[in-house]
């Protein structure tokens, strides 16, 4: 199927739509419809690599805030603070995703399921504040959601949504969170910009982190 | 932006088609297709979508396509033969029903679709479903967490021709496949029927007597695998499903089935019926045309609270 993100496809109809609004003629949209069909297949791993450093690292850092102060938002006002630090065009039936960085002391891991994660004390008082995903099984999209150049209607259809969402927490697998110390993780310090979505049923924040770092052993 | 363009041209076509090409007996009328309602869900749907219309002060023609392109193209034609205002959809075909609304938008009656998306945008007014993928991947993170990310297990699929049947089952994989020790022995397609899916499981269950879990793309096949294993004495078996529907809730809540994914259907459904009668009395499109809604884990913690395709709180 067409890959609708591609900039220069996106140009391309833009143009031929400029063309209908002087001209009216009708041949113009089907000429864009064949270009767009010469989209080179679906590639969400690809169109992730092509934007991580140039487009999603500059956009997550800019909106991140410190853990706390989001956190305290999110509680109270959830719409206040994914506008604020997330994705202020989201999905309006989706949850509001909130982007953070903090660096704190990991209290407790679970490097037994494939799903890692370490649990992070932040604000120094012994008790976790937030988990976060080190992978290489991830759950959610909530790197893909708190982007707000990134948008459901401009993909084909949910699948390809969805690849899309998975591909970002593919590629933070593959860059950052594999290459993390997985042993004797409990005391070290942990540093995490990333994104997560306030669920249900989960005592703690799940961390989707873009970017982390794991200290030396204290 | 590009979608917009579209719009405000599809918007403006309509109009053209109204002003010109209405059946002058037209009343107000909605027209709401569905698959059949011997499911639950889609029955949900067709209430939710009927109550709402009534509400708003429409006539209602409800009609079920069973997952018949041929009868669902038949069923547009009589939906704009009765000059229909609008068409609430849950089609029949991803690629299939793109010509039969574009037949309706020709003929100056706007859809909505609910719950199934098509491979085309521009021609519906609205596309608002279930996040089919999030959901399955919710449902799939509890199947592993309750199979201790270990064992073999048996996919149900539903019926091929129904786009959400792929999307739930590579939802269901995009989790399960990070799991090596996860083991796939049968897919098979139980066409979302609960009969069929007994008699299938019945079958795998002979062939493969060490199973530990089945994850089923809805409810109604996981009712009846839960059933065949329940004959066979092998209560023992996780089931998960997908839709949230009361049979499922009731199994749940009694130590059956250990979980599903609630889609919103009725609340879907009604906001398609809003969504259409803006667009009939101000000529305004939604926003956008595909809308997501998320979906919801259902397990024994929030079964009680379920009722009807929709969480009371």
């Amino acid at each position: 199927m067409p890959n609708k993100l591609t900039w220069p496809t996106i140009g391309l109809t833009l143009a031929a739509l400029a063309g209908i609004g002087l001209s009216a003629c009708k041949i113009l949209p089907t000429q864009s419809a064949q270009e767009e069909s010469k989209a080179p297949t679906f590639n969400p791993d690809r169109m992730v690599e092509d934007i991580w450093a140039s487009k999603v690292i500059p956009y997550l850092q800019q909106k991140a805030g410190p853990f706390a102060e989001v956190h305290a938002l999110a509680k109270t006002d959830q719409a206040a603070a994914g506008a604020k630090y997330g994705n202020p065009k989201k999905q309006a039936n989706s949850p509001w995703t909130f982007v953070v960085r903090f660096e704190g002391k990991i209290v407790a891991a679970n490097t037994q399921s494939r799903a890692a994660t370490i649990d992070v004390d932040v604000d120094g008082d012994g008790k976790a504040d937030a988990r976060v995903q080190i992978g290489p099984a991830m759950r959610g999209t909530a790197i893909r959601d708190s982007l707000d150049f990134v948008q459901f209607n401009d993909f084909t259809n949910q699948i390809d949504f969805a690849q899309f969402g998975k591909a970002f927490n593919g590629y933070a697998d593959k860059t950052v969170l594999s290459k993390l110390a997985r042993d004797g993780l409990e005391g070290r310090t942990a540093k995490v910009l990333g994104a997560y979505t306030i669920e249900g049923g989960l005592d703690l924040p799940l961390v989707t982190p873009a970017e982390a770092e794991i200290g030396p052993k204290p | 932006m590009k979608l917009t363009r579209r719009m405000t041209l599809a918007a403006f076509a309509g109009v053209l088609a109204l002003g010109t090409a209405m059946p002058a007996y037209a009343a107000d009328l909605i027209a709401i297709i569905t698959p059949s309602h011997d499911n639950p869900f889609f029955k949900a749907e067709a209430v939710g979508a009927e109550a709402k219309a009534k509400e708003l002060g429409y006539d209602t023609l409800v009609l079920v396509h069973d997952d018949d392109a041929n009868k669902q193209s038949e069923l547009i034609d009589t939906a704009i033969g009765r000059g229909a205002k609008a068409i609430i959809l849950d089609n029949a075909g991803a690629d299939a029903t793109v010509a039969a609304v574009q037949k309706a938008k020709d003929a100056g009656v706007p859809s909505f679709l609910i719950d199934r998306e098509i491979n085309a945008t521009g021609v519906a007014v609205a596309q608002i479903v279930s996040n089919n993928y999030q959901g399955a991947q919710l449902g799939a993170q509890e199947f592993v967490k309750l199979m201790g990310e270990k064992g073999n297990y048996v996919e149900l699929v539903g019926k091929e021709s129904d786009t959400n049947a792929g999307i739930r089952s590579k939802g269901y994989h995009d989790v399960i496949d990070d799991y090596p020790d996860l083991k796939k022995v049968a897919q098979q397609s139980a066409n979302w029927s609960q009969t069929e899916a007994y008699s299938k499981m019945e079958s795998i269950l002979q062939a493969n007597p060490d199973i530990k879990g089945v994850i089923s793309g809805n409810d109604t096949m996981a009712m009846g695998a839960y059933a065949a294993l329940a004959a066979a004495g092998r209560k023992d078996v996780i089931v998960v499903g997908f839709d949230g529907s009361n049979d499922v809730r009731d199994s749940i809540t009694s130590g059956g089935i250990k979980a599903t994914v609630l889609q919103p259907a009725y609340a879907q459904a009604q906001m398609a019926v809003e969504q259409a009668n803006d667009f009939i009395k101000n000529k305004k499109s939604p926003e956008k045309e595909k809308q997501l809604m998320d979906c919801v884990l259902i397990n024994g913690d929030n079964a009680p609270k379920l009722e009807t395709f929709a969480l009371k709180n």
